[in-house]
């Protein structure tokens, strides 16, 4: 220690003070207040440059959601539990809304299942480009930074466009969703998935072909088939561990079933290759929106509420929809006056859908009153912040951004 | 009239335009620097937000451009309080940043600017050997700094700092002397008229000047060499104890480390101040072909700035080994063209 330094007949040097340490072996402290590493800290062990010992440290931004949602109204939990994940709102809500709607029994219209599709994959590509946004500038990559989050606004716009909020939408409600789109809608969709597909080709050759970037990726972080599902990865970063497992594919809900997409899946592993399985599952969302919007165009002016809580809808509304008056974002949107005093039959009900960073699952319990008796939340950020305590040790310090931002973190989800 | 004449003169001849006060403080000095410094900060975040898709800065000044965004910077810097950490050793962690800044202009005073013999700043005979030795003391206070800072992530930082030094010293010290190879003379007034003919050395040896490009991205922690001081893992490398004007004169650190090397390579490799011939004169002999100088380095700077929107970083292990294997055999290779095109007369 200092003292023993100082006691002896080494003079004391204010500054210069060194502290013994058993083991070869230093402690970092990447974290909570430090410019890579979002609102969590990671204890780093270091020997050298090199890695020895990675301790992920959570819950900095726990906000105690599971217990609020206790207290409030079935409807009012929706804004609450997008707080997890503003970026991906509707994926994120939405196994709420499945779960309450088996125990409500309602069943959501097939209009309401494609525009919740269709949020869901805007939401899904929004997400992806803010992480690779981050991924970027963790690797001094300031170009992608600036693309991504500059590109992702298109598809935030497209959002708005469709429900009048940017990120926080509360769009998917008990038996339907809040609102239906305006009639300019399917053009504006199709001009946004044509110019991301030419950016996503940009993206390639500035980034992830991008000489500098391949050499600091591959083969960093690799994640085995083995390891991957023994540690409960999910989303993305399992696929991109060569194991195809994704909700959509598997228990296909809302209109997931009716259109035609691939699962991207790579056998690397490595942290290009969850870079890769990014981009190809934006490829593949630019194919579901543009199928769920054919399928929107050719059904104009069908119901997207369940016929239960819509005959209660106002007269605004009503109209509004049967094109009585035109379209567009001057009309507030109220709820229907049913949800306010919404009593969910007793029961258990359990959800989950594909998020943009994984398997996202909800269980929910109600005794039939006006708020939930519980409701359990397992987000994906949750799932897979494991992994940097096994992938991480035997790599640089400066490995630690390039796995990081790999797995797209986003600690506000999974601290809850 | 005489008297103020004779002040007139003597303000001039004597004081701005003494050679090593001219050089080390107006151009290419601190003046110089600094004006460069506004210009080429102006054009790395201008580039790069055109690369990127932004307007970059433009609420100072939108009328040019946002063109003196430094300015306001620069004050708040100076303006910031300073704090002073309890756990630092106070006397080099207040001295380094401005002898590192004093060093890192030093160099300066052993390039001559221009042929006229009156304006050197001092004998030229060795004048590259002693330009390159100068400019290796100054990232040893980038080490002290972080050592005197009593930070982790400091520490971290300086050490890579000294791992990226020993790599890049030698690249750009042997890049440099590829060309006293060429030209069989240290003498860099001698250098400049060789390649008054049109034929720049950089052209002549294009692999030492890009070995010595590249080196000097590693030693100013340029892209893709931004290793030190690697935001995403170490806050701020060396500097993350400092702040207010201190942080910003470790800013400026860099900036003027890659000026004076900008210069250096100006002169050695891009002609100096050819096809432009110094006649005597204050004017015509040294303001014109320092001014020639400044602006050939600028464009270098220009172009260093530039990689920041194409590149990432390298990791340190992947740096040093691009540099111990791939540009040390390069320099090496560089320094073998040079034997051979004055063996074989080229120049």
């Amino acid at each position: 220690m200092a003292s023993n330094i100082s006691s002896g007949s080494v003079p004391h040097l204010p500054g210069m003070e060194v502290t013994e340490l058993s083991k070869n072996t230093y402690e970092v402290y990447i974290g909570p207040a430090h410019p890579g590493s979002g609102h969590m800290r990671i204890i780093v062990e270091v020997d050298g440059d090199v890695m020895v010992r990675v301790d992920p440290d959570i819950g900095f931004v726990h906000r105690t959601m599971e217990k609020l949602a206790e207290g409030r109204d079935w409807i009012k939990n929706i804004p609450l539990f997008e707080r997890m994940a503003i970026l991906d709102a509707c994926n994120i809500t939405l196994p709420y809304v499945e779960a309450v709607e088996r125990l409500l029994g309602t069943e959501p219209p097939d209009r309401a299942r494609y525009l919740r599709t269709l949020l869901c994959e805007i939401n899904r590509i929004a997400s992806h480009l803010y992480g690779m946004g981050i991924f970027g500038v963790f690797l001094g990559h300031s170009t992608l930074y600036m693309w991504a989050f500059g590109d992702r606004e298109v598809f935030i716009d497209l959002a708005e466009q469709m429900t009048g909020a940017r990120l926080t939408h509360s769009y998917p409600v008990f038996g339907g969703v809040r609102r239906d789109i305006p009639d300019d809608f399917p053009e504006n969709a199709r001009k946004a998935t044509k110019y991301m597909r030419n950016r996503l080709n940009e993206y390639a050759k500035i980034f992830l072909n991008n000489p500098n970037i391949r050499s600091r990726l591959e083969n960093v972080g690799i994640m085995s088939k083995n390891l991957a599902t023994e540690l409960g990865i999910v989303g993305p970063n399992l696929r991109a561990s060569g194991v195809r497992y994704d909700v959509r594919l598997n228990e296909p809900y809302e209109a997931y079933g009716d259109v035609e997409f691939e699962i991207p899946v790579f056998e690397e592993g490595d942290s290009l290759a969850r870079a890769w399985a990014r981009v190809e599952e934006i490829r593949q969302s630019l194919n579901i929106i543009e199928q769920a919007v054919d399928w929107l165009e050719k059904h104009p002016r069908e119901n997207f509420m369940h016929e239960k809580f819509w005959k209660t809808a106002p007269k605004l509304y009503k109209d509004v929809f049967s094109g009585q008056i035109d379209y567009a974002g001057k009309y507030r949107v109220k709820l229907m006056p049913l949800f306010a005093s919404l009593k969910v039959p007793p029961g258990k009900a359990f959800a989950r859908v594909e998020a943009g960073r994984g398997e996202m699952v909800y269980y929910v319990e109600s005794d039939g009153e006006d708020v939930p008796y519980r409701v359990r939340v397992v987000s994906p950020s949750f799932r897979n912040v494991i992994a940097f305590k096994y992938l991480m040790p035997g790599h640089r310090l400066m490995d630690l951004p390039a796995i990081y931002g790999s797995f797209d973190y986003f600690p506000p989800e999974w601290d809850r | 009239m005489n008297v103020w004449y004779l002040i007139y003169r003597v303000i001039i001849d004597d004081i701005i335009f003494y050679p090593p006060i001219y050089q080390f403080l107006i151009i290419p000095g601190l003046i110089a620097a600094l004006i460069v410094a506004l210009i080429i900060i102006w054009f790395e975040r201008k580039a790069a937000a055109f690369v990127q898709m932004r307007y970059g800065p433009r609420e100072i000044a939108p009328k040019i451009g946002g063109a003196i965004q430094l300015v306001a910077d620069l004050t708040r810097y100076a303006l910031q309080e300073i704090i002073i950490p309890e756990t630092v050793d106070v006397l080099p962690y207040l001295l380094s940043p401005i002898i590192m800044i004093i060093l890192a202009l030093l160099p300066l005073e052993a390039v001559p600017i221009t042929s006229i013999r009156t304006y050197y700043p001092i004998p030229p005979d060795y004048s590259l050997l002693i330009a390159v030795a100068l400019s290796t003391l100054s990232p040893l206070f980038i080490i002290i700094m972080s050592w005197a800072s009593n930070n982790k992530f400091a520490v971290v930082g300086g050490v890579r700092e000294s791992f990226i030094i020993t790599a890049y010293e030698l690249i750009a010290v042997l890049g440099f002397l590829s060309v006293a190879a060429m030209t069989q003379s240290f003498n860099l007034v001698q250098i400049v008229n060789l390649q008054m003919s049109g034929k720049w050395f950089g052209l002549l040896n294009p692999i030492a000047l890009l070995v010595v490009f590249i080196a000097v991205l590693m030693s100013t922690s340029g892209f893709p060499f931004e290793i030190p001081d690697s935001e995403s893992e170490l806050v701020a490398g060396p500097y993350t104890e400092y702040t207010g004007l201190l942080y910003g004169l470790n800013m400026g650190g860099a900036y003027i480390k890659r000026w004076v090397f900008s210069i250096l390579i100006t002169i050695v490799f891009l002609g100096g101040w050819a096809p432009y011939r110094p006649t005597p004169g204050i004017i015509t002999g040294y303001f014109i072909p320092s001014l020639i100088i400044s602006i050939k380095a600028l464009i270098v700077m220009a172009i260093m700035s530039f990689l920041r929107s194409v590149y990432g970083r390298y990791r340190v292990d992947q740096a040093l080994g691009i540099a111990w294997e791939i540009l040390i055999p390069l320099t090496l290779v560089a320094f073998g063209l040079g034997l051979a095109e004055a063996y074989f007369g080229i120049i």
